[in-house]
């Protein structure tokens, strides 16, 4: 064969592709490595090269293509077993199977693998090019439409469980809200998922790599507020033995989550106002000023323009922190939301307690869509916490659903009050507790007197009573503040019971 | 276009086909013994497997003689299989690519050194 001629010098520059994709070369011939390499650089991409099957899945293992030029017959396996094993794990990766068997068969069978395309070797770059460019067009298109598929009917969001319309409606508003620095007032019942909503915000903005600090206005002494809120310098008062920093220096950079702002007292309302207004705060017991950046989300369970009315909350602050309203519906407008949620944490508290619950039978689920969860999220937490620690099956059955739900759907309550607090036990009747409970659930119990030395066993007893008291019955908050797991308290609660 | 190189020299840079004609003498290098191997040891899947890389680095430069060669010695590895034939298969292959060689350094001299 006579060498050809060389042609005129050509140096193509290379191609200005959308975006640069990053393409993996399994190959095992140096020479077609080289040529593949060269081309998809000269298209603009970033070519890596691995010359097996197991140097493939290495690679894979730490790193993700955007596409793959993939060999069939490698020295140790075949190019498809990399395609399947790709696909097996969900990646959607373009792979393009190159191979110099330009055979139907050979073809179908790497299409059936889950190939983007065939490409037959000897090729030159405008077949390549073409090929590789139609493949990543085809993956983003395909990501394009899960996406936008998602985003129709997603049936979880950032801890949210919900397919509803209206929790479609929260996740559109959260993602729409989240890249803005605009201030979000959170609404809705108790047990809504307001701090999950918070949490959200948060976590979908650019601010994540930063704190999300959460910080409860009725949980706090109303003479702490101001130090939890802005910190302060050793002395301000007693008991400031040193500096300390508050949750809006803790913040920076980040989201501080006010809940329960309805809460604030009047003459904190003025400070919190400055601070929104300007981004500078005085710790308590100094007049060094403080900037930080920080992005506001609130939230409370009343209507904050009654508040304002009602002269408990200032106007003023109103205007500046409800800038974007998210508002998050009941549950009992969230339709079959309430089984998603109802078979998400029997799931997780089945697993959690090592029972075997499966599902409901379908009396269950009937009751469970019937009850008007005036407690919302929380409640429904509570009640199949409840149903999985004192029950074991397969299937949950109407029986071992705890007082309400357990009467007859008719006898449940069909809409429930505003402000009703709703935190899961309370829904129970007060035979369902020990006297005692039954009292705090009235508001009569009190703390054990520290001074009255009784039985641990005793002790712990009032103790617990005392917190679900405190809590107004709600078993998950009594149990944080009890530092103990809820499973414990519903295990003694049936032991006092019994 | 045909002939060596002649379609990776109308897509690449100069300097870039240089590259990769080094390599395929490399590959040549590696390859070509495990063909002689394989033959004389009268093993078809190992004798197979070489001419196959023979035949897709041999195509991927235009090499078209030798590429014709490989395949050949790919159907009789799948075909006869004889020790014999293999041979005979390894010697035309061993022949098609001293040509190659020789067209290889001589395109190598026209080209430009980077």
């Amino acid at each position: 064969m006579a060498p050809a001629p060389v042609p005129a010098p050509n140096a193509p520059t290379p191609s200005a592709p959308a975006s640069r994709a990053r393409v993996l070369i399994v190959e095992d011939s140096a020479t077609q490595a080289e040529i593949a390499r060269v081309h998809v650089l000269q298209l603009g991409h970033a070519p890596e090269v691995v010359g097996s099957v197991a140097a493939a899945r290495d690679w894979l293992r730490d790193a993700r293509p955007d596409a793959v030029l993939l060999d069939i017959e490698l020295p140790d396996g075949s190019g498809l077993d990399v395609l399947r094993a790709l696909r097996a794990e969900g990646d959607d990766a373009a792979v393009i199977v190159v191979t110099a068997n330009a055979s139907i068969n050979a073809a179908v069978e790497a299409m059936r693998a889950g190939a983007t395309d065939f490409l037959v070797k000897p090729y030159a770059r405008a077949r390549l090019a073409v090929t590789l460019a139609n493949a990543l067009e085809k993956r983003a298109l395909l990501a394009q439409l899960s996406r936008a598929q998602a985003q129709l009917g997603r049936d979880r969001f950032y801890g949210f469980i919900g397919a509803s319309e209206r929790m479609q409606a929260v996740y559109r508003t959260i993602e729409n809200v989240a890249q803005s620095r605009a201030s979000v007032f959170i609404t809705g019942e108790s047990g809504t998922g307001k701090e999950l909503a918070a949490e959200a915000i948060h976590r979908a903005s650019a601010r994540s790599s930063r704190r999300f600090v959460a910080l409860n206005c009725g949980a706090i002494p109303r003479d702490l507020l101001e130090s939890e809120v802005f910190g302060h310098v050793k002395g301000a008062f007693t008991g400031a033995v040193a500096d300390r920093e508050g949750a809006a220096k803790l913040a920076d950079g980040g989201t501080l989550f006010l809940d329960e702002i309805g809460e604030m007292p009047f003459a904190m309302q003025v400070k919190l106002l400055r601070f929104v207004q300007t981004g500078t705060f005085n710790p308590v017991g100094t007049a060094r000023e403080e900037r930080v950046d920080v992005r506001f989300v609130c939230a409370t369970n009343r209507d904050p323009m009654l508040e304002v009315k009602a002269g408990r909350f200032r106007e003023d602050l109103y205007y500046r922190l409800y800038v974007v309203p998210l508002e998050l519906p009941p549950l009992r407008d969230r339709g079959e939301d309430v089984l998603l949620v109802a078979r998400h944490f029997l799931a997780q508290f089945s697993r959690e307690e090592k029972r075997n619950f499966r599902d409901f039978d379908a009396e269950a689920e009937a009751v469970l869509r019937a009850y008007a969860w005036p407690g919302n999220v929380r409640q429904l937490q509570n009640v199949i916490r409840n149903v999985v620690v004192l029950n074991d099956a397969t299937t949950v059955t109407a029986a071992m659903l705890p007082p309400p739900l357990c009467s007859p759907p008719s006898a449940a309550p069909q809409s429930a009050p505003a402000s009703a607090a709703g935190t899961g036990i309370e829904s129970r009747d007060a035979s369902q507790l020990p006297a005692e409970a039954a009292a705090g659930a009235a508001g009569a119990a009190a703390a054990p007197d520290l001074e009255e030395i009784l039985p641990l066993a005793l002790m712990e007893k009032r103790l617990i009573l005392a917190a679900l008291s405190r809590t107004g019955q709600d078993v998950q908050r009594a149990a944080v503040l009890l530092d103990i797991s809820p499973s414990t308290i519903y295990r003694k609660l049936a032991q006092w019971k019994a | 276009m045909s002939g060596l190189a002649a379609d990776l020299l109308a897509d690449l840079p100069e300097a870039d086909v240089r590259s990769i004609l080094v390599l395929f003498g490399t590959d040549l290098d590696r390859l070509l013994p495990e063909v002689a191997r394989a033959a004389d040891a009268a093993e078809a899947e190992p004798f197979r497997r070489a001419c196959h890389a023979i035949a897709g680095a041999a195509g991927a430069v235009g090499a078209a003689a030798l590429e014709a060669a490989s395949r050949h010695g790919m159907a009789i590895a799948k075909a006869e299989a004889t020790r014999g034939a293999l041979a005979t298969a390894a010697l035309a292959v061993a022949e098609a690519a001293s040509t190659i060689r020789g067209e290889v350094a001589s395109l190598l001299a026209r080209l430009p050194q980077t």
